[in-house]
C-alpha cells in the first residue's frame, strides 16, 4: 500500500506466510504522525509473527532520520518484551547506507541481525561474478556485435535515445553501441565488481565518457520508472534463475512506447563439423549441467513467452548464428576454450566423476577442432527478442 | 574531523553548485527537502563512477541537512547551499537563518561529534529517543557517512554548517 502524504513511491507490505514486512521506496516523513498507519502495520505484523519476523529493506531507496528511529523504537520495545523473537532485517549493498544504519542495531539488541541478501543469491552467481569470466565475456562480445549491430536498429536502437544495458557485464556492448548508434544516455548495470571495475578502466583507457557505470541487483534496481526508451539485457536472463523477475523490472525502467531487447542461447543447438557428435554431447550436457545452478541456457527460444508474460506486445524474435567464418576462426576458438574452462569447474563444483569431465571437455576441444579446420563449420546460435512496453 | 581547520574551501575545493531560496518559501513545503536533495544529488553525481549510487548515498546526507535547516530555520533571508568537490569528497556548506538563541546548541551539537564516546552516543540515541535529535543526526552523518562536520560563526543570526562526505570511497 502507498501511504496518503508521503512519496508515492513509498510501499510497505506484511507478508504473514512468509513472515516478511518489507519498506521500500523513499520514505521521509516530517513526523512520527505522518507514518502511523505503517507504524501500526509494524506492531501487528510483530504480534502475529512466532519466532523470526523478517524486514525487508532491500528496496528501500531513502529513508530519513525521523522514520528510522520510528521504525527501530518499535523492534527495539518488540524485542524487549518478548524474548522469543527475532528481527532479521534484509539490507542490499547496494544501499550500502542502510546496512550501515541498521548494522547498530545488533549492538544494540542481539535479537536483531542483519542480513545483506545480495552477498549470495543466485546460485550462478560465484561463477559469473569471478574475474576468470571477463575474457570469455570480451571474446563473446566482439562476436556477436558483428551480427547485432544490423539487428539493434530492427528492435529500437537509434540515435538520441535514452538505454540501459542491464546486466552489462564488462560493458564493451554499451561501448560498441555509443559509438555506432550515439544514444544520448546510456546507463549499463551489473553486479559483477570486477566487470564494473573493468568496464570503467576500458572506457577511461579508450577516452569513452558519458557511461554511467552502475553496480546493482537487476531483479531489485535503484533506476526509476519510466526512464529508457531502450532497454538492453544480453545473455542474462538465461543465467539468474528468475528471469520473471528481471523482466518485470526491464519492464518498470523502459517508458511506455519503448522497447526491451534481450538475447539468449540455447545451448544444445551449438554445432560443428567434424566431430558433430562429440561437441553435441557436450553441449546437451552442458544444458543438463546449468540447469543444477537454476541456470537456463535453453531459454533462447522460449523468449517469446517470457515477453509475453512480462506484459509486452508487439514482440519480434528473430536468431543468429555466430560462427568460426565470420571473422579470425581464432576468435571463436578462444571463446570455446573460455567456456571449457569456466564450465568444467562448475561441472567439478557439481561434484561430477573425473570421466566425465574428460569427456565434457574433449566436446569444447572438438568444437575448437571444427572451428579452426581449414573445412570446418563451428556455430553458436542466439535468439535476440524484443517487445515493447504498451502505451 | 577537522573542526578547526581554517584551510578556505576555494583553496582546495572546486565549487559544483549554489543555491539560494527564500526561507519563508523554502519552509512552505516540507517536501522541498526530498526534492532539493534529490535533485541536487542528481546534478553532482553525474561524473562520479556509479553515478546513481552517489547520487542515492549523497541525497541522503543532504537531506538530513535540509531537514535540519527546516526544522531549527527561522522564516526571514535565505537559505544558501554550496556544493564543492576535493577528489573523493563532496563538501556541503549550508547556512540558514535561525534564532540567534538557537546557535550556541548547533556549536554544542557540533563539538559533540568529535569526542571518543561518539559512537556509544550515536547508539544510545537510537534506542532512546523516540524522534532524532539534532544531534544524533549529526552524529548519523559523522558515523554511517564518514562526514567530517563543522560550524562558522556568522554575523547575522545564521548558522553555516560545513559538512565533508567522503561518498565516492564509500560508494566504491
Ligand atoms: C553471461 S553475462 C553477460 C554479460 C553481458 N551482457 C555480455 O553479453 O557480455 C551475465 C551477466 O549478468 C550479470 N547478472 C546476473 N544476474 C544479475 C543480477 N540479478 N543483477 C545484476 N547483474 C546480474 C552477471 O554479473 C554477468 O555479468
Amino acid at each position: 500500500m502507498s501511504v496518503a502524504g508521503l512519496s508515492p513511491n513509498f510501499k510497505m507490505a506484511f507478508d504473514a506466510n512468509s513472515q516478511v514486512f518489507s519498506l521500500a521506496g523513499i520514505i521521509r516523513p516530517r513526523s512520527v504522525d505522518e507514518i502511523a498507519d505503517s507504524i501500526a502495520m509494524l506492531k501487528q505484523a510483530i504480534d502475529d509473527v512466532r519466532g523470526v519476523l523478517y524486514v525487508d529493506v532491500k528496496r528501500l531507496i531513502q529513508m530519513n532520520n525521523t522514520a528510522f528511529h520510528a521504525f527501530v523504537r518499535v523492534a527495539l520495545d518488540a524485542c524487549r518484551a518478548r524474548a522469543d523473537l527475532r528481527v532479521v532485517i534484509v539490507t542490499s549493498s547496494v544501499v550500502g547506507w542502510t546496512t550501515r544504519m541498521f548494522a547498530h542495531l545488533n549492538q544494540i539488541e542481539p535479537q536483531i541481525t542483519v542480513e545483506v541478501y545480495d552477498s549470495t543469491f543466485y546460485p550462478g552467481q560465484s561463477f559469473v561474478e569471478d574475474t576468470s569470466f571477463i575474457p570469455v565475456l570480451r571474446a563473446q562480445t566482439k562476436m556477436t556485435w558483428r551480427h547485432e549491430r544490423s539487428i539493434l536498429p530492427r528492435h529500437g536502437m537509434r540515435p538520441g535515445i535514452a538505454m540501459a544495458d542491464i546486466c552489462c557485464g564488462i560493458g564493451d556492448f554499451a561501448v560498441l553501441a555509443q559509438k555506432e548508434f550515439q544514444p544520448a544516455r546510456i546507463v549499463a548495470l551489473d553486479h559483477s565488481k570486477p566487470s564494473l571495475a573493468y568496464a570503467r578502466k576500458v572506457a577511461a583507457d579508450f577516452g569513452v565518457t558519458g557511461i554511467e557505470y552502475t553496480y546493482g541487483d537487476a531483479s531489485e534496481m535503484l533506476l526509476e520508472d519510466n526512464q529508457f526508451d531502450f532497454v538492453t539485457c544480453r545473455h542474462s536472463l538465461q543465467i539468474f534463475n528468475q528471469p520473471e523477475l528481471l523482466l518485470k523490472e526491464l519492464y518498470r525502467i523502459v517508458k511506455p512506447g519503448g522497447r526491451v531487447y534481450i538475447t539468449n542461447e540455447k545451448n544444445s543447438h551449438c554445432l560443428g563439423e567434424p566431430r558433430a557428435q562429440s561437441i553435441q554431447w557436450t553441449y546437451n550436457e552442458l544444458a543438463r549441467l546449468l540447469s543444477h545452478f537454476e541456470m537456463d541456457v535453453e531459454l533462447g527460444p522460449k523468449s517469446r513467452r517470457y515477453l509475453a508474460d512480462a506484459g509486452f506486445d508487439d514482440i519480434l524474435v528473430e536468431s543468429f548464428m555466430v560462427t568460426n567464418l565470420d571473422g579470425a576462426p581464432q576468435d571463436f576458438a578462444d571463446v570455446i576454450a573460455g567456456w571449457e574452462k569456466m564450465f568444467a569447474a562448475m561441472a567439478a563444483r557439481h561434484g561430477e566423476a573425473p570421466e566425465f569431465i574428460d569427456r565434457f571437455r574433449q566436446g569444447f576441444r572438438d568444437h575448437i577442432f571444427a572451428a579452426l579446420h581449414p573445412k570446418g563449420y563451428a556455430g553458436w546460435p542466439i535468439w535476440a527478442a524484443s517487445g515493447r512496453k504498451p502505451l | 574531523m577537522d573542526v578547526g581547520s581554517s584551510v578556505p574551501a576555494e583553496a582546495v575545493f572546486e565549487p559544483l553548485l549554489q543555491f539560494e531560496m527564500e526561507m519563508g518559501t523554502f519552509l512552505s513545503e516540507w517536501q522541498h527537502c526530498d526534492h532539493l536533495s534529490t535533485y541536487l544529488a542528481r546534478m553532482i553525481s553525474h561524473n562520479r563512477a556509479d553515478p546513481v549510487r552517489h547520487s542515492n548515498f549523497f541525497s541522503s546526507a543532504l537531506n538530513e541537512l535540509l531537514e535540519v535547516s527546516f526544522r531549527g530555520g527561522s522564516s526571514s533571508g535565505h537559505i544558501g547551499l554550496a556544493i564543492y568537490r576535493n577528489g573523493p569528497t563532496e563538501r556541503v556548506q549550508i547556512t540558514f537563518p535561525c534564532p540567534p538563541g538557537q546557535i550556541p546548541f548547533y556549536r554544542e551539537a557540533v563539538s559533540k561529534i568529535d569526542r571518543s564516546d561518539a559512537h556509544s552516543r550515536y547508539l544510545d540515541a537510537i534506542s532512546t529517543d523516540m524522534a532524532p535529535s539534532r544531534e544524533s543526526i549529526l552524529l548519523d552523518l559523522a558515523i554511517n557517512f564518514d562526514a567530517s562536520i563543522r560550524i562558522e560563526e556568522n554575523t547575522s543570526p545564521a548558522v553555516t554548517l560545513i559538512v565533508d562526505l567522503p561518498l565516492e570511497g564509500l560508494v566504491s
